[in-house]
């Protein structure tokens, strides 16, 4: 609907595709923004079945949530570890890692520089690995009880 | 890489992005350093559940399509207020020069008619006894019969 009410603004410079996805990502990360953030979250607001998953995925090997129900359970996950970020730093995290956009792309579908895009996963990455290194510390302590 | 701490690198690039060679140097050094193994087994997991994330399809809602169509046209019903002021602004004084100039011209055609009637009547004296006799102009506008009584009227006053 934006790029429908703003097509009067679109110079024609750039490639259309690109204007679409600066218009969606930069009102996606408004949507993102205006909910608001949970600072933390620890194991006791984790539901059974999200525990259960982290258990099961430190027991065995890792790899793949096989079923649909644990990729729901670890998609839920997912969005409770991306809380704890900024929307602009969930979005690098979630191209790099997930969709394993280059930097140079996400540059350009962000409109931020090279460098900040580094910056911002590299913070990501850290932020979310403490966040899942805390609870499975929380986990630990809670079955040595 | 052994005697290294390997969060650096963790935090760097994602697992999913490490070489086999790579990840067998952390996990060797994992096995060797408590707080690594937990860092690393807690990229592993997250890298996990980010990638769950992504490919979860998110379907939208059956009504998704009519609401973004009934947001459009409300919005555009909010922007043609603003065009239609706007154009009144433009044209707020063509339109009232334009009536001013219109309500003079009727007044002007109103009047007019009443002050021309004494130049009809000046217009139907022209054929008044003295000028049908005295205005030479006139002559071959009488009829014969006027011609006649005229002249026998002159004889009769002789007699």
């Amino acid at each position: 609907m934006k790029a429908y009410t703003q097509l009067g603004s679109f110079e024609g410079r750039g490639s259309l595709e690109g204007w679409l996805t600066r218009i969606a990502t930069n009102t996606c990360l408004n949507i993102v923004r205006g909910a608001k953030r949970r600072p933390e979250f620890t194991v006791s607001d984790l539901t059974e079945d999200e525990q259960g998953w982290l258990e099961q995925q430190s027991a065995g090997d890792g790899g793949e949530p096989a079923s649909v129900e644990n990729s729901v359970v670890a998609t839920d996950l997912a969005d409770r570890l991306l809380s704890v970020l900024s929307p602009e730093d969930q979005q690098a995290l979630l191209m790099i890692d997930g969709e394993q956009a280059s930097i140079k792309e996400v540059a350009e579908a962000t409109g931020w520089s090279e460098s900040k895009v580094k910056v911002r996963a590299f913070r990501a990455r850290r932020k979310v690995r403490e966040a899942m290194e805390k609870l499975l510390s929380y986990k630990r302590a809670g079955s040595e009880r | 890489m052994k005697d290294k701490h390997i969060t650096e690198i963790l935090d760097n690039v994602s697992i999913a992005m490490l070489s086999e060679s790579e990840l067998n140097e952390i996990r060797a050094h994992a096995l060797e350093c408590m707080s690594c193994r937990d860092a690393f087994e807690a990229a592993r997991l997250s890298a996990v559940v980010i990638k769950s994330r992504v490919e979860a399809t998110i379907e939208p809602s059956p009504f998704f399509q009519t609401r973004v169509m009934a947001a459009l046209r409300e919005q555009q019903a909010v922007e043609s207020v603003p065009a239609m002021l706007r154009l009144w602004r433009s044209a707020k004084v063509l339109v009232s020069t334009m009536a001013v100039t219109t309500a003079a011209l009727a007044v002007v055609s109103f009047i007019q008619p009443s002050q021309t009637a004494p130049a009809l009547d000046q217009t139907a004296s022209a054929y008044s006894e003295y000028s049908v006799i005295m205005d030479q102009n006139t002559d071959d506008q009488m009829s014969y019969e006027q011609v006649l009584s005229t002249i026998y009227e002159d004889d009769e006053d002789a007699r």
